[in-house]
């Protein structure tokens, strides 16, 4: 399959291309906003061209009996293990954002004829895993996650991939978190090489008083963008908080919308990034306050360090407000590792290099250690350590 | 005299702005020496040139430590040779344990010196009896380098570092800025504690309050980016008195 087969399409050929009779809307909303390419707005600074225009080998989605395990894995799009007791079905999603800013949403869906539908009862913890095993591929699979009023959840997320390359990964959640209830997702990704690109593509609906905590760590190689939708219904949160380190000439970020619809919800929108090399982060994130959402609180910070003078950093912090009952702040600020904490740490012996790596490391453990789960914090830290001294063994 | 560090002639600009202008100074192992002058005079200008400070563009003599030049020396090398500065205003770092810092500062220095390095253990047992002799209460080490202290505490960190590290010139730089009295009082304390009679002290001030509790050896006067005199401790009260103005150079 090549995805560029899609661009100018209209909604008939869209849906013979895809195979999708009988999503029509969809079809239309799609061919309405077309493929993405280097001129659309939310690709805009990612190398999208590039991924879309490529012949992939195609996989043959045929669910198997999910044996039990500690945790979700998911390999090539198929569950293969889950815990005793969460439930875990295929079937075609009915609840599909038909106004998702992002093409590839639709592609994502339209493509994955059935979701995998994952829902949470009980105040727990689940890892999912994400394997991948196939080079020059098309991977894609939607997952659909939902908690229960008033039961507090955190998702583990990972990914493990082993000797593939070429591969497009194009997957995403559909979460739904219920009324006075809480949901955590934690999302580690380090790819050490570049073995495959992913864009993971979702759409976040936090009702009233309920909480989402959505904390990701992206620490890879290659092509990466995570597309966010959130709507907050009223006295809805969302804390978000997006840590980036890049390097070599790796091209990854996040580009967001969180819409307050409701009264008295509230936003918090962290990005720190760290970009060495010729890498280019990228952090496009909009908060939209609509009519509806008086009494609102929308906070949004992005930090960027160049360790290099061929880094690039795309920060593009927004504000769209259109009531004036709230309380709203953001900005952004890029900038290379401060002169006089450097000095500091010299002053008392410690060399420039170890004194840029404490740096370094303080500026993203701000932001890991607000992942209260002791473990998982410690697994986030030992893997950008991990990353970030690999690649900075030596004076640059 | 037998010198421990050695300047001549030493010449310094900031931006644009030539502020040392031919500075010469010797300090005398095991000695206090205290510099007093006036706003301007150079007085942080000299402690950023010793310690190789960024910001500091020598622009013509020198300065020895142990009988070689050090000025082609990074801030990491001159602090592992044992000189060690108490900055005006230690900066915040976030994110960065002071705890970890300690050690990771303590375990280069051992390093360098050809040591074994203190485990987390080890180094927490040593620095207990540092943190009750300052007063610091125990948090301290556990928060952020910096980040939240008040000016006092800040200070007081900066003695933490000095007791630690054990420098052999140490450059106190406003250390009594910002302290109250029981804060001045724990850092003198702190201070006199490391005066062994090997260690040398070039104490930066613009008040003789500190003075009172760090007995200097020696007065020098810093004016014009030049020491103009220098004298015994008697010179304190005439200063506190005439002010800088009536000194003559010497």
């Amino acid at each position: 399959m090549n995805l560029s087969n899609l661009k100018n399409a209209d909604a008939k050929e869209v849906a013979k291309l895809l195979n999708s009779s009988g999503r029509e809307a969809f079809v239309q909303r799609f061919a309405t906003l077309g493929l993405p390419h280097k001129k659309t707005e939310e690709y805009h600074y990612f190398d999208v061209d590039k991924i879309l225009n490529k012949e992939y080998k195609t996989l043959e989605y045929v669910p198997k009996t999910i044996a039990e395990g500690d945790k979700v894995k998911i390999v090539d799009g198929i569950v293969v293990t889950a815990p005793q007791g969460l439930r875990i079905n295929y079937e075609t999603c009915k609840q599909l954002d038909i106004m998702h800013f992002d093409p590839l949403y639709f592609v994502g869906h339209l493509l994955s004829h059935r979701i995998i539908k994952i829902e949470i009862d009980g105040d727990t913890d689940i890892e999912i895993e994400h394997h991948f095993t196939k080079s020059d591929t098309l991977i894609h699979y939607r997952i659909v996650l939902s908690t229960q009023a008033n039961r507090h959840a955190t998702v583990h997320e990972s990914f493990v991939s082993k000797d593939i390359s070429n591969t497009l990964v194009l997957y995403g959640y559909d979460i739904h978190v219920a009324q006075d209830s809480t949901l955590r997702l934690v999302k580690l990704q380090t790819m050490k090489d570049a073995q495959y690109s992913m864009v993971a593509s979702h759409k976040i609906n936090v009702a009233r008083n309920a909480h989402m905590m959505l904390k990701s760590f992206d620490f890879g190689g290659d092509q990466a963008l995570q597309l966010l939708k959130v709507e907050l219904a009223e006295h809805a949160h969302i804390d978000a908080g997006h840590l980036l380190y890049l390097n070599e000439d790796s091209k990854r970020g996040t580009v967001s919308q969180i819409i307050h619809q409701g009264e008295y919800s509230t936003s918090k929108q962290e990005a720190k990034n760290i970009l060495d090399g010729q890498a280019r982060g990228i952090f496009d994130a909009l908060i939209r306050v609509e009519h509806s959402a008086k009494f609102t609180k929308a906070e949004q910070n992005a930090k960027s360090i160049l360790l290099h003078e061929k880094a690039y950093m795309v920060s593009k912090p927004q504000l769209e407000i259109y009531i004036d009952e709230l309380e709203a702040s953001h900005g952004a600020t890029t900038g290379q590792l401060d002169e006089k904490q450097l000095f500091y740490l010299q002053s008392r012996g410690i060399s420039h290099l170890e004194a840029r790596k404490i740096l370094v490391i303080a500026f993203a453990n701000t932001l890991i250690e607000q992942v209260k789960d002791t473990r998982a914090q410690e697994r986030i830290k030992t893997a950008f350590e991990e990353v970030f001294y690999a690649s900075n063994t030596n004076e640059g | 005299m037998s010198t421990t560090m050695k300047i001549e002639n030493l010449q310094a600009k900031i931006g644009d702005k030539q502020i040392l202008k031919g500075l010469n100074l010797e300090l005398e192992p095991g000695k206090v020496h205290a510099i007093m002058g006036p706003n301007g005079a150079g007085k942080s200008t000299l402690s950023k040139a010793i310690v190789g400070h960024y910001d500091i563009e020598i622009l013509g003599g020198d300065i020895t430590y142990k009988g070689k030049s050090i000025l082609e020396m990074e801030a990491e090398e001159r602090a592992l040779e044992g000189v060690f500065l108490s900055f005006q205003h230690p900066v915040e770092i976030p994110g960065v344990n002071n705890a970890y810092f300690l050690r990771t500062a303590l375990n280069a220095k051992l390093k360098h010196e050809g040591k074994d390095e203190l485990n987390a253990a080890e180094f927490l047992r040593e620095m207990k009896k540092h943190l009750e002799m300052l007063g610091m209460k125990s948090d301290m080490i556990s928060r952020s380098l910096n980040e939240g202290f008040s000016g006092g505490e800040k200070k007081r960190n900066e003695i933490l570092q000095m007791l630690i590290l054990e420098p052999e010139v140490i450059i106190l730089d406003e250390i009594d800025s910002g302290l109250d009295i029981d804060a001045l009082r724990a850092v003198s304390e702190g201070i006199n504690k490391m005066k062994d009679g090997k260690r040398t002290f070039l104490v930066i001030t613009h008040y003789s309050r500190i003075l009172d509790y760090i007995e200097p050896d020696y007065i020098h006067v810093l004016k014009d980016g030049k020491v103009i005199k220098t004298a015994g401790p008697e010179l304190v009260p005439y200063l506190e008195e005439h002010g800088y103005d009536g000194i003559e150079e010497d």
